[in-house]
């Protein structure tokens, strides 16, 4: 079954710096990502951890003083004759990207839709924007098109809205926009990074709803980058929990929710409060994200973490494998490493999840 | 919970049919806040919650008085500071009453070393006798928010931003406050620093005894924090009532949609479930007909006399 899917974005050991005044930080270290057409990636970490430059670094729009140390991007894509291509795009240079994957190819919804959006220019006039450039549609075709992406973004009154600005838009309905112009040339592959974060909860639900059937109805993949996990539990279809620039944890989204391994996991889930805690105090991480300025031995999370073990300050842990598709980097997994259970909490919370899905299958 | 014996308390904080309205041009008027009561009893946690645009941050500012409120009255602690402030109102208001704010990097002042940004309150109103005193009320203050005495002499771009946000809480903190104004202040940090901070607020609230009016726009964390809770849209105060009575009997249309929306860490049931949706413009309601109802205890919903039957019957 899994040889049969067909691969769009194979990213391998990534290693990322930047030149900072204050130094080299090491933003990415070894980063691999895998993911299958019509399928959704859910990218989790706080922020600094790296989960953005990532995804910039696929789209090839890292800032100027980012230094690509190791690894390859590779994106697969099918010319307009059908014929199948698979490029490194870290190997291409920034016109050729900005020619053949940016905007064509892959698209990109980023957090804040104010700043995103062009003040100065009609919403009609953004959306065509990018069939024009990549496609030279003519502008009355263009123009069509545009109108049926709005609706079929939800905007009612599409003829009305393309002559309007964006500052005439309420938020919830300038982040449709910007979905909309990320649809606009039919990407293989759409990146959102934090496309909820600036928006309220019942929009949040809107807008996720419409990326949901939109990803449905045209069978294009997603990247999700968030740190909400009831927003992840929502849309994706595997999880990637990144720390300091590596991945710590991957596996389906059963896997992540229902049987986590790593510690800042356990951690990230605890932190959560759901609607049905009672307990008087959150559980939390101690301390907060590493500085990635200075490089550390060892495991980075180690600092934070109550269940760390002495070859913690030493030595890196590897990947371990639990399942065919479940990851995690952490020593407890070595079978030298003496026993340690999840938080108690934190296992009395998945089983009440657990019996909760069972009562929703009945 | 704590609800009988409140009936008998005192309330700290009493606000009174409160209306502020923005006049945005010659003929045309924001009313932001639309005629909204509510009471706060010491040592509690009040949240109030909607979504942006619904005049959350608009109470919070005109009780501080940064606005001046159009109409209604706001009596604190037995003053009423709704009108024009004497002296004593003033400080009153200055000292017992504190906020903390959104974005931490944005309201410390960044050329200000963060002891003097907490002692600024207490070299004002003069509550020291000596240099050694100050400083020693700011190394207090500054260990009880779980930073370091040391941390005193540096500047606010120095420190990460959950530690911001501690400064910020202990800023409020020094001058003993009964009340504090947490305006979103957790919105703007990760995850996990929001419950750190959280835990911190809890513990706080326990040793000193202030309340709090948490305004805050992610209710599983009000929820999490506050006794009683508000919802508001758009400056209406729809439904209030304790936190078990909203989350377990929400009556309002609007309360039903806002706790729906609430994406649940639970993939197996959030990938099946669909929220309520709620579109005021099409709901057919009017807010402004609608009149105080009592549900049960101490939860209230505002609507028509006939929206309530129905929606009792409902629920």
């Amino acid at each position: 079954m899994a040889k049969e899917k067909e691969q769009i974005l194979k990213i391998r050991d990534l290693d990322i710096s930047f030149q900072a005044a204050a130094g080299n930080v090491h933003a990415i270290r070894g980063v691999n990502i895998d993911l299958y057409k019509g399928e959704t990636v859910a990218i989790v970490g706080e922020s600094g951890s790296g989960k953005s430059v990532t995804m910039k670094a696929a789209m090839g729009i890292l800032a100027s003083n980012a230094v690509v140390n190791q690894g390859s991007i590779e994106f697969s894509y099918h010319h307009e004759d059908g014929t199948p291509e698979t490029v490194d795009i870290l190997t291409k240079d920034k016109r050729w990207i900005r020619n053949h994957i940016n905007g064509k190819r892959i698209a990109m919804v980023f957090q804040d839709p104010m700043t995103s959006l062009d003040p100065t220019m009609t919403i009609g006039k953004q959306i065509m924007e990018g069939m024009i450039w990549h496609f030279k549609t003519p502008k009355k075709e263009a123009w069509k098109r545009a109108v049926g992406l709005l609706e079929e973004v939800g905007i009612e009154d599409a003829e009305k809205r393309m002559k309007h600005y964006p500052h005439q838009l309420s938020g919830g309905m300038r982040q449709r926009v910007v979905i909309a112009i990320a649809l606009a040339c039919n990407p293989d592959l759409l990146i959102c990074d934090e496309p909820t974060t600036a928006l309220d909860v019942t929009i949040q639900a809107k807008i996720i709803e419409l990326i949901k059937r939109v990803q449905k109805e045209r069978g294009i993949s997603v990247i999700y980058i968030t740190h909400d996990l009831g927003v992840v539990a929502k849309v994706a279809d595997y999880v990637n929990v990144m720390y300091a620039g590596k991945i710590v944890e991957k596996g389906t989204i059963n896997e992540i929710f229902y049987d986590p391994r790593h510690p800042y996991t356990w951690g990230l889930l605890s932190a959560m409060p759901d609607l049905e805690t009672e307990d008087e105090r959150l559980y939390t991480i101690p301390g907060s994200p590493p500085n990635l300025l200075k490089e550390k031995e060892g495991d980075a999370f180690a600092p934070r973490n109550c269940f760390a073990l002495a070859i913690d300050d030493k030595a890196e842990p590897p990947m371990f494998q639990i399942t065919e598709t479940h990851f995690a980097a952490t020593w407890l997994l070595d079978e030298r490493a003496p026993k340690a259970e999840m938080p108690a909490e934190l296992s009395a919370r998945i089983a009440r999840m657990k019996k909760e899905a069972k009562v929703h299958e009945e | 919970m704590r609800n009988n014996e409140k009936e008998n308390e005192k309330p700290l904080l009493v606000v009174e049919d409160l209306r502020q309205y923005f006049k945005a041009s010659g003929n045309f008027t924001v009313r932001a806040v639309e005629g909204v009561s509510f009471k706060i009893y010491p040592g509690e946690t009040y949240g109030l919650v909607g979504e942006s645009g619904s005049g959350k941050s608009t109470i919070g500012r005109s009780i501080i008085r940064l606005y001046n409120p159009t109409s209604g009255k706001i009596t604190f602690d037995d003053m009423d500071i709704s009108g024009r402030l004497g002296k004593d109102g003033k400080k009153k208001l200055h000292t017992q009453m504190q906020m903390i704010f959104q974005d931490p990097m944005a309201s410390l002042n960044p050329r200000k070393k963060v002891g003097d940004i907490i002692g600024e309150g207490l070299d004002i109103h003069h509550k020291y006798s000596s240099r050694m005193e100050r400083d020693n009320l700011i190394r207090e203050i500054l260990v009880k928010v779980g930073l370091a005495p040391e941390h005193a002499s540096r500047y606010p771009h120095q420190f990460s931003g959950g530690q911001r946000q501690r400064v910020g809480i202990a800023r409020a903190l020094i001058m003993n406050p009964k009340l504090i104004i947490a305006d979103e202040c957790i919105s703007a940090l990760d995850v996990s620093i929001q419950a750190q901070v959280v835990n911190l607020m809890k513990d706080i609230q326990q040793e000193t005894g202030t309340a709090y009016l948490f305004i805050a726009h992610d209710l599983s964390m009000v929820k999490y924090i506050s006794d009683r809770i508000g919802v508001l849209h758009l400056g209406h105060l729809l439904e209030t009532g304790t936190t078990e009575e909203i989350f377990e009997n929400p009556v309002h249309p609007y309360t039903r949609s806002l706790l729906s929306a609430i994406p649940v860490p639970n993939p197996l049931v959030e990938k099946n479930r669909i929220a309520e949706s709620y579109d005021y413009k099409t709901s057919g309601l009017d807010y402004n007909k609608g009149t105080s109802h009592f549900v049960s205890g101490s939860h209230y919903v505002k609507c028509t006399d006939a929206e309530f039957e129905k929606w009792k019957k409902r629920a």
